[in-house]
């Protein structure tokens, strides 16, 4: 739950973080053993091993059973989440964490490990505060205990039960968990009195069985949707949000009805957005602290613009990214006075105060709630797993501009590509707006290089220049200004030379690197000592030492590998040909394209030079898992040619 | 974040808030009351307007209080830093303490506990100065207090102090833990001050090192209270070079306190006193070394199963015995018993202890080590010294403060000296730490298990012909030329074996050849039901299984990170000899894999081959790294062989042997490579030697000479060219 605003941190991070074992020392648990593993369970195991090779640790069942009750005193639809699941050792040995997470809004009420006989383990779990490295305190906690598997074919029975205590808050169950499912079902039991949806999502490609049966003896209607041989999620880096990859169903709770009066829970945006506006409504707005940082900020300024500006990159520049994710301050923002006063705030702390300080400059400013693009959903979808993130609108002259603070070093009127094209719901009183963040294209984001070399004694020398625009820019601006001054300078070297000591890097020129509205610049001589290779008079030079994209395979890979920002790179090297001597035949150029990609590297053989050019143009911000035989067709000619050499033969 | 003097496991109580209140204002009126000087401290230099942050003031406290067996031990910090950059503001936007901790001193309660209280400030630029409520924005987690510091920026100053009471009672004698630190840190320090305050029954070692300012006695009107101080000014920052030992370079200081109530007491601590109180101890001599331990050893133990061992064993010389003794030992009082911890640990059985004799005993510490061995020499009539040494990085012998710092070390006065230390699975004879080899250390001299007397010795040192490191590998290109079959044959021996054999057996690689050696059972067969042996014999096969995959994993990984390759294909490895008897002896063990797309180049119809990638990872010296002013100070001096042989693709030849044939050769190192064609095959022999375990300064150019040499070679590269 709760909201995230740092880029690409997944919420299920949390549980894949948790489990850490140190290579040779498991983490051993201290129960006895009982129950030796049958024939059958040892066959079952390795014929699991063969179909899930690189799972330790297989579900032979996993049961989720969801029922519903009504607390009367607050006035909340509970929730109690079964889940039941057997395990099995698909190794010689295993050694594994079982944990669950809770918080304020939930409570663990069983949580119970039986003996592949059902014999009862006796073992309890520990309990501790989750911590993430992403948020300063959150109200999570984890109960986790160590279970080790003996034997191949080792088997436990496991049951957690958990409450949530408003039903607001569990939103959805996957099919796919951390360890492959043979039979996996969930059963959602809904009595008559909740109106409750259950959204079906990708579940194209699946063959899951569903069953409504209706039960009017207890008026109850059960759902249960049966899958099999399921995966474990994808241990991959770059993946996108798990809600675009696997099979789920959201569960949505509209209303419900209670001694004949109907409640409305989320049964539509608008009951969304109700709730999300009575908690920022709870705000006091009390701007009289900031009233004369605004007036400083504004009185000299020329424009509207160049106020607002002043304002946004002064919340960029001064609020520190500090997140307390605890109860419902994982949903209302902090005031602005306080964000104001204690410096720090979380992405609803910085907005709000983005929000009010322009407010208090004469402004329409607005809160505005988006779900990042980690999330699938769009605002159609009434749910607080639509969104986890909230940025401020500005609506000015007929334009909607959106303000993010926490995106450090983002120019006035550019997007980071995270919330690019993703719906936003913005506050209207008691009406909502909703609007779409523009898309910019890759050629905003454009890093262009310029070599210009020659060659001396068996060196390359020559001069270079870089560019960087858009997203390239921002994010370069943000970590050279997270490094120490004393350091700065060695790593500006270090950035320019790919860290590679044969590659020496002097007279450095740079662009203002504060300004994050200018292109950065970089122009500075550079010497290649180990690029050519020289035997028998004939010179092999191996031009490229950027050699972008080079590790860039995904034949091992099973879901789209997402790029931190849409990529438009070019590359323009040139190499003075010696007197003397002719290049021999240049490597093919090399091409591909289509709506998503253009990629491009090509060899041109001029009077006395090589001119050697590489665009890379990616639209989308990623490479999608159907063009994945494309790609790795055009990366592995891409490789080859990296590791063509130039060849200089002497006259 | 900055974690305060981080103290592990701490309950929070909430039963003496009064005293957590109370020693709230007590620290802030000690750093922040009217008699602050460094209130208004607010400038820096110029010359360090470019660091990240300047430490404008430091200010270090211990002090030593007691009342009767009550003793309350107060030690506190305070640093007032100016931010200069958002890195620092990062650094020091967030702290964490933990309020309340059970003392580990003295006589243990659960009923009083210490506090630590922390205070921080903020000084604007305009001088405006806000105090923090670090209770207002702190939140509890897993017992700390986490606090983000609000409003603070670039150009702040931020004050802040850690106080840390603690009380607790001891009717014996008590040692602190000592310190020994630079003056120097992270940042620069303009004012640096360091206070200490004791009573009488509280003895101090201090002593100042590398030109660090003495400690100076402040003149008090009591008798029984003293005072003393260290101060400093524009200390630079501390940078870490490679090699460089700080406490033997830079100005640094070290002290350990002794709490001893009552003058009998005084010989009970296992540390060196001064005479009186009053005075401030510097030095140890050699008679006090002798004092202290004199009485410390014992060398009464039961060692039938030795002479059991020993019964109708003729040796053909002290030496033989000794050497046989210690291995068994090992055997018998350690690795016999690795199984048995492993099962345990791993839940296979739940008291694996119960299937030894009654009286089994290990050894796992130097004493019992001592005591066990000395027996066995005194029995034998073997004469033996004691070793008292001191790690090369702290200084020599003659700078000896800090008993802590003592190494012992057993030397056997055979006709050649044996000397030995406690052993772990695969120590061998002759093996102490290289950070003891050549230095000065003290003899204990004993004569019928007692020691009689003391001298000095310098202890033998290894040199870079014991410490050697010898990979042969082959290397044949496929038909396609996308990969390179490598079969490498690894050798180990002297010091840097040691941690490979570590990282590349598990325990089933080597406790069964001492099963072997010594007609010993394994575990298995110790258990004598059926049907539990038959259970546990299943469930040590799939734990073996188990750690076999994982450590295959690891050789991967290593394989990999060597030569700095993203894909290897079909690893297989096997142990070729595990190098336990004997330092000179080698750890052996064989790989074989495939490196795929790496190393080689296409140029036209021939190939280039990145032959020196070879060698691994070689060092890079960087232009900055030239000049140095720290001397070299390396634990132990090593040579790392090459021996690779390329089979040279049939239609190709060779070119480019020449580059390959280098040498650099000074009396700090050498870096010599030699390649030849032998056949179809390319011989490429490389040796890289540190010479010495010491370099000064001065010599760093040479030893930069033959470091570049080496990095040099993995640039170069050979030339495949189609007949």
């Amino acid at each position: 739950m709760n909201y995230i605003s740092i880029p690409n941190l997944l919420v299920m991070t949390k549980k894949i973080i948790y489990i850490s074992f140190a290579i040779f020392v498991f983490q051993f648990s201290f129960s006895q053993k009982k129950a030796a593993p049958i024939e059958e369970d040892i066959t079952l195991a390795k014929e699991l091993k063969e179909q899930f090779p690189k799972d330790h640790i297989a579900l032979v069942r996993s049961a989720d059973y969801l029922s519903f009750g009504y607390d009367k005193k607050n006035n909340k639809v509970t929730v109690d989440h079964n889940l039941e699941e057997t395990l099995i050792n698909l190794d010689s040995r295993s050694d594994i964490q079982l944990y669950t997470f809770y918080d304020g809004q939930s409570k663990i009420t069983n949580f119970n490990v039986k003996y592949r006989t059902q014999k009862e383990m006796y073992i309890y779990p520990k309990d501790e505060a989750y911590t993430s490295n992403d948020l300063f305190h959150n109200d999570s906690r984890v109960k986790y205990l160590s279970l080790d598997f003996p034997l191949l074919g080792y088997k436990y029975h496991t049951t957690i039960n958990k409450k949530y205590l408003d039903v607001k808050y569990l939103t959805k169950l996957y099919f796919n968990g951390s360890y492959p499912i043979i039979n996996k079902t969930i059963k959602v039991e809904v009595p008559v009195w909740l109106n409750l949806e259950l959204k079906e999502m990708n579940f194209e490609g699946f063959s899951i069985e569903k069953t409504v049966e209706t039960n009017s003896k207890t008026n109850f209607k059960t759902y249960t949707y049966t899958l099999n041989d399921i995966p474990a999620m994808y241990k991959e880096k770059n993946a996108p949000g798990p809600t675009y990859i696997y099979p789920h169903v959201l569960i949505l709770a509209k209303s419900f009805t209670y001694n004949d009066i109907t409640s409305n829970l989320f049964n539509n945006t608008q009951d969304l957005y109700n709730w999300y506006v009575s908690l920022t409504n709870a705000l006091e707005n009390d701007n009289s602290v900031i009233k004369n940082k605004v007036i400083e900020l504004t009185k000299t300024a020329k424009t509207d613009q160049e106020k607002i500006k002043n304002i946004y990159y002064w919340v960029q520049d001064n609020i520190r990214y500090i997140a307390f994710e605890d109860g419902i301050a994982g949903f209302k923002p902090d005031e602005a006075s306080s964000v104001f006063n204690k410096r720090y705030g979380d992405c609803k702390g910085m907005a709000n105060l983005t929000k009010q300080m322009l407010i208090e400059a004469g402004y329409d400013a607005r809160l505005t709630w988006i779900g990042t693009k980690r999330i699938a959903y769009d605002y159609s979808i009434p749910s607080l797993s639509v969104d986890n993130h909230m940025i401020c609108t500005l609506f000015k002259d007929g334009k909607t501009i959106y303000l993010d603070g926490t995106e450090k070093f983002n120019a006035f009127g550019e997007y980071a590509d995270r919330i690019q094209g993703k719906q936003v719901l913005i506050e209207n009183g008691e009406d909502y707006i909703i609007k779409t963040v523009p898309n910019s294209n890759a050629g905003f984001n454009k890093e262009i290089t310029d070599y210009e070399f020659s060659i001396t004694g068996e060196k390359i020398v020559g001069k270079a220049s870089k560019k960087y625009q858009g997203e390239s820019r921002s994010s370069l601006l943000y970590y050279l200004n997270s490094i120490k001054n004393d350091k700065k300078e060695n790593f500006l070297e270090y950035y320019l030379n790919n860290g590679d000591g044969n590659i020496k890097v002097n007279n450095i020129n740079t662009s203002n690197l504060e300004n994050r509205e200018s292109d950065i610049d970089f122009s500075y001589d550079i010497t290649l000592n180990s690029a050519i290779s020289s035997f028998d008079n004939i010179y092999y030079i191996d031009l490229d030492f950027d050699k972008e994209f080079s590790g860039y395979n995904f034949e091992d890979r099973n879901t789209d590998y997402v790029l931190t920002s849409k990529k438009h790179i070019e590359s323009k090297t040139t190499l003075k040909i010696p007197e003397g001597y002719t290049a021999s035949e240049l490597p093919q150029n090399i091409s591909f394209k289509n709506d998503n990609y253009d990629l491009s590297v090509q060899f041109k053989k001029g009077d006395n030079s090589i001119v050697y050019t590489k665009k890379f143009v990616i639209n989308n911000s990623k490479i999608n898992k159907q063009d994945f035989e494309d790609w790795n067709s055009f990366n592995s000619k891409l490789n080859k040619l990296y590791k063509e050499q130039i060849i200089l033969t002497k006259q | 974040m900055r974690k305060l003097l981080f103290i592990t496991f701490a309950i929070i109580c909430s039963a003496s808030l009064f005293s957590q209140t109370k020693t709230e204002e007590e620290a802030k009126e000690f750093f922040w009351g009217k008699e602050d000087k460094y209130k208004t401290a607010n400038t820096i230099p110029n010359e360090w307007k470019n660091e990240s942050a300047i430490i404008i003031y430091k200010n270090e406290n211990y002090d030593f209080h007691k009342y009767g067996k009550r003793v309350t031990y107060k030690t506190s910090i305070r640093k007032r830093i100016k931010l200069l950059d958002n890195a620092a503001v990062k650094e020091f936007s967030e702290f964490s303490f933990v309020k309340r901790f059970n003392t580990n001193k003295g006589r243990y309660t659960w009923k009083k506990k210490g506090d630590n209280v922390v205070g921080v400030k903020i000084i604007k630029p305009n001088g405006d100065e806000v105090i923090i409520d670090v209770t207002k924005d702190a939140v509890e987690e897993k017992g700390e207090t986490k606090v983000a510091i609000p409003n603070l920026e670039i150009g702040d100053i931020i004050d802040y102090f850690f106080y840390k009471v603690e009380p607790f009672k001891s009717t014996t004698p008590f040692t602190f833990k000592a310190v020994e630190t630079t003056l120097a840190e992270e940042y620069p320090i303009l004012d640096f001050k360091l206070y200490f305050e004791t009573e009488n029954d509280f003895f101090v070692n201090f002593k100042s090192f590398n030109g660090a300012p003495e400690l100076k006695e402040i003149i008090t009107d009591k008798n029984n209270f003293r005072r003393y101080s260290l101060e400093s000014s524009n200390i630079e920052k501390r940078e870490g070079a490679r090699w460089s030992y700080p406490l033997l370079e830079m100005p640094c200081y070290k002290f350990q306190v002794y709490f001893a109530r009552r003058s009998y007491y005084e010989d009970d601590i296992l540390g060196f006193l001064s005479e009186k109180e009053k005075i401030i101890k510097t030095e140890v001599s050699q008679d006090e070394v002798l004092d202290l331990y004199k009485a410390r050893f014992s060398s009464k133990a039961k060692i039938s199963d030795i002479k059991g061992f020993l019964k109708d064993k003729t040796f053909s010389s002290e030496e033989e015995k000794v050497k046989a003794a210690y291995y068994y030992m090992r055997h018998h009082y350690l690795t016999r018993f690795i199984e048995a911890y492993i099962v345990k640990q791993a839940d296979i059985v739940y008291y694996p202890y119960e299937y030894y004799e009654t009286k089994a005993i290990s050894i796992q510490n130097r004493n019992r080590f001592i005591r066990y061995f000395t027996a066995f020499l005194k029995r034998q009539k073997i004469s033996y010294d004691i070793v008292i040494a001191k790690k090369r990085y702290d200084g020599t012998i003659n700078d000896l403060l800090i008993e802590d710092n003592v190494n012992l070390v057993l030397k056997v006065k055979t006709s050649t000296p044996i000397y030995l230390d406690l052993f772990s699975p695969h120590t061998s004879i002759n093996e102490f730490p290289a950070l003891l080899e050549g230095t000065q250390a003290y003899l204990l001299e004993t004569e019928k298990g007692k020691i009689e007397s003391i001298n000095k010795e310098t202890l033998p040192i290894s040199t870079y012909k014991d410490n050697v490191s010898h990979k042969s590998l082959t290397l044949e290109l496929n038909d396609s030329f996308s990969k390179i079959n490598v079969n490498s044959l690894n050798k180990y021996k002297g010091h840097l074996k040691k941690e490979i054999q570590y990282d590349k057996m598990i325990y089933s690689d080597y406790v069964h050849e001492d099963y072997k050696k010594y007609e010993t059972i394994q575990f298995i067969d110790l258990v004598k039901k059926k049907k539990l042996k038959a259970k546990y014999s299943k469930e040590i096969d799939a734990l073996i299984k188990k750690y076999k995959e994982r450590i295959k994993e690891s050789l991967i990984k290593s394989a990999k990170q060597e030569y700095s390759v993203s894909k290897i294909s079909n690893y297989d490895y096997d142990i070729k000899s595990t190098g336990r008897y004997g330092l000179d002896s080698y750890f052996s063990y064989r790989e074989s894999y495939a490196i795929e797309d790496q190393f080689i180049k296409k140029a036209g119809p021939n190939y280039i081959i990145e032959i020196g990638k070879f060698i691994g990872g070689q060092i890079e010296i960087k232009e900055n790294q030239k000049n140095r002013s720290e001397n070299i100070n390396m634990a132990y001096a090593r040579t790392f062989n090459y021996d690779i042989k390329l089979q040279i693709p049939e239609g190709y030849t060779v070119n480019g042997l020449d580059k390959l044939n280098k040498s650099v050769d000074n009396i700090t190192g050498s870096f010599i490579s030699t390649a030849v064609l032998d056949g179809e095959t390319l011989v490429i022999k490389t040796k890289k030697e540190y010479k010495s375990t010491y370099v000064p300064s001065k010599n760093w150019s040479l030893m930069v000479k033959f470091i570049e040499e080496a990095y040099q070679f993995t640039n170069e590269k050979i030339l495949l060219k189609k007949k």
